[in-house]
């Protein structure tokens, strides 16, 4: 049985998350405290934690460090939405996902269901992702488009890369700028502009309405696939 | 401080022109030139300096002219109701002097509350009504919902789901009384980075998705665009308060354009709706906090979405304004400063 773990120190919120989550077959652990969140994801081992990042201990950023030093499970923050900065901070801290309060549970099950299968699909292999009339070959590094081979450079593909990697998932700008151009580049965010405009000229049906490459203002992008890959 | 300065130094100077004037002039003037010197000083300062200033020069005409000089002994008791006349006038003038001053600083202070409390009774007034809609529909419906489930699922659904759509309006408008409040506070503080306007407006355009989906939004930016160094999250609000603005107040089935140009050093980016547009006398006054057009009667929001655009496009050192289109309907353009964009290295072409 799956378990998430859900750091949140209002009751109210713990219980309609604990009944969405239960009725979707999860196993749901409670924690109302950052300290007592970083207990219980040592004892009960969850397969995911959701984590507000607004606790009243301990800030939730100093509690995804905590869980990443031991940890790989997938983390998804709750987060106001006047908290951008430290939404990214989350983010670039480890965490995986975000959603904004407040949100519909119909949002965050999908946001869980993306995250755990990413969990999942990091032991086996790279998968070949459908977008629309684009077909990416991720291991053989071949993207066609209605079966003809569209070429990319070298950047443009480490950044699709990036991006597949963390399908479904919000990758921030830091993140993408460091496993593209490299640490010395995270500040270098028009870099990220240029290619991403590059890419989805050559990806999207319509790049300024994109539906497959998507911008999270503020934060960073996230790749959408068809359910195929 | 300055006060009791003065009053030493005006009673000197009497002292002065008081010698000057001796043996020519009745000491009656001369006390009237002390009696000068303590009106001058009870009208400009404070009433311990009044006083000051009064003992001060009811004892120098005593001490120095009034017989025997050189003492503070009077003979002529008569003198006594001179100094009673300098010390009354001293402390009436200042004591009146206190009341004006006091009178001007709750007179500004009225004036600034009138306004404050303008703002508040119009925000009293749209919240009441606007916020007490979505309030009364969750109470309303969660309440149904929990009496029991008498009612057939498929209305029991309906009730949830008005539930979910009041309370995601509630929450927008909540959140835009938050800007406001934030940006007139000066309590955000630009986190300017390299951007592109298509991203922005893509990130937009997804976001408002249902609220769009009764209108046929045209987007027209040049590929060409420049970058803009600009807070995207506060950019991305602006634009999405003019397009969902636009989508309210002009009938279903009627074209939004979203586009952008180049014009010399900055941009100008427009949202231009097809419906009936502004009347004239509303174009400027539209950008007003709680200000909605004459014409609308039972249009949805709180009238803060223009507001804060305004104050977001301020921010960024641009201009925003409103125009009637001829043929119907009305422009909203802004415009943001360009700055000349980094340097971005070629890539090597790829093997």
């Amino acid at each position: 049985m799956t378990t998430i773990l859900v750091v949140e120190d209002e009751p109210e919120i713990r219980r309609f998350l604990r009944s969405s989550l239960g009725a979707e077959g999860y196993r749901v652990v409670e924690s109302a405290t950052a300290r007592r969140g970083a207990i219980d994801a040592g004892t009960h081992k969850p397969d995911l934690a959701i984590v507000d990042l607004a606790l009243p201990d301990l800030d939730g950023r100093e509690l995804i460090r905590q869980i990443r030093e031991w940890s790989s499970m997938p983390i998804v923050v709750l987060s106001a939405r006047t908290q951008e900065r430290v939404k990214v901070e989350a983010l670039d801290a480890g965490a995986d996902d975000y959603i904004t309060k407040p949100f519909g549970v119909g949002e965050l099950l999908a946001r869980v269901r993306v995250a755990l299968r990413h969990a999942s699909r990091a032991a086996g292999g790279m998968p070949v992702l459908q977008l629309g009339a684009v077909t990416i070959d991720l291991q053989k590094r071949i993207v066609r488009r209605d079966g003809a081979v569209v070429h990319l450079t070298a950047l443009e593909f480490r950044l699709l890369n990036c991006l597949a990697q963390h399908l479904g998932m919000v990758v921030t700008h830091h993140q993408l700028l460091r496993e593209v151009w490299g640490p010395t580049h995270v500040g270098q965010t028009h870099y990220l502009r240029i290619y991403m405009k590059q890419l989805r000229d050559k990806l999207e049906d319509d790049p300024v309405q994109p539906k497959y490459l998507l911008t999270e203002t503020g934060i960073g992008y996230r790749l959408l696939a068809d359910e195929a890959g | 401080m300055k006060g009791y300065v003065w009053a030493v130094g005006a009673t000197a100077a009497c002292t002065l022109a008081g010698l000057a004037m001796r043996g020519r002039f009745d000491l009656v003037n001369i006390a009237m030139v002390y009696l000068l010197a303590v009106v001058v000083v009870a009208l400009r300062f404070s009433r311990g300096a009044a006083i000051a200033v009064t003992v001060l020069c009811v004892a120098a005409f005593d001490f120095l002219f009034v017989p025997p000089a050189g003492a503070f002994t009077v003979d002529d008791l008569q003198y006594l109701l001179t100094f009673a006349i300098m010390l009354a006038v001293g402390l009436v003038i200042s004591g009146l002097m206190q009341t004006v001053r006091r009178r001007a600083k709750e007179q500004a202070q009225v004036e600034a509350e009138a306004e404050t409390e303008r703002m508040r009774s119009a925000l009293l007034a749209s919240i009441s009504h606007d916020l007490r809609t979505p309030l009364t529909v969750l109470a309303g419906a969660s309440s149904t919902l929990a009496r029991g489930d008498a009612l057939p699922l498929e209305e029991r659904k309906q009730l949830a789901r008005s539930i979910y759509e009041q309370s995601r309006e509630l929450s927008e408008q909540v959140a835009k009384v938050l800007d406001m409040t934030r940006l007139e506070a000066g309590a955000i503080a630009l986190q300017r980075d390299w951007d592109s306007l298509a991203d922005i407006a893509g990130a937009v355009l997804r976001r408002l998705g249902e609220r769009l989906a009764a209108h046929r939004v045209v987007v027209d930016l040049p590929p060409d665009l420049p970058l803009l160094r600009v807070d995207a999250t506060l950019l991305e609000q602006a634009l999405a308060n003019l397009l969902e603005n636009a989508a309210r107040h002009t009938p279903t089935g009627t074209v939004v354009q979203l586009r952008a140009r180049r014009d010399g050093g900055e941009l100008v980016v427009s949202v231009e709706d097809h419906g009936p547009g502004l009347p004239e006398h509303d174009v400027e006054r539209v950008f007003e906090k709680f200000q909605r057009a004459t014409s609308e009667g039972a249009v949805r929001g709180i009238g803060l979405g223009l507001a804060i655009c305004r104050a977001i496009v301020r921010l960024h050192g641009g201009r925003i304004w409103a125009e009637r289109v001829p043929g119907g309907g009305t422009a909203f353009r802004f415009t943001l400063p360009l700055e000349a964009p980094p340097a971005m290295p070629a890539e090597q072409a790829a093997a």
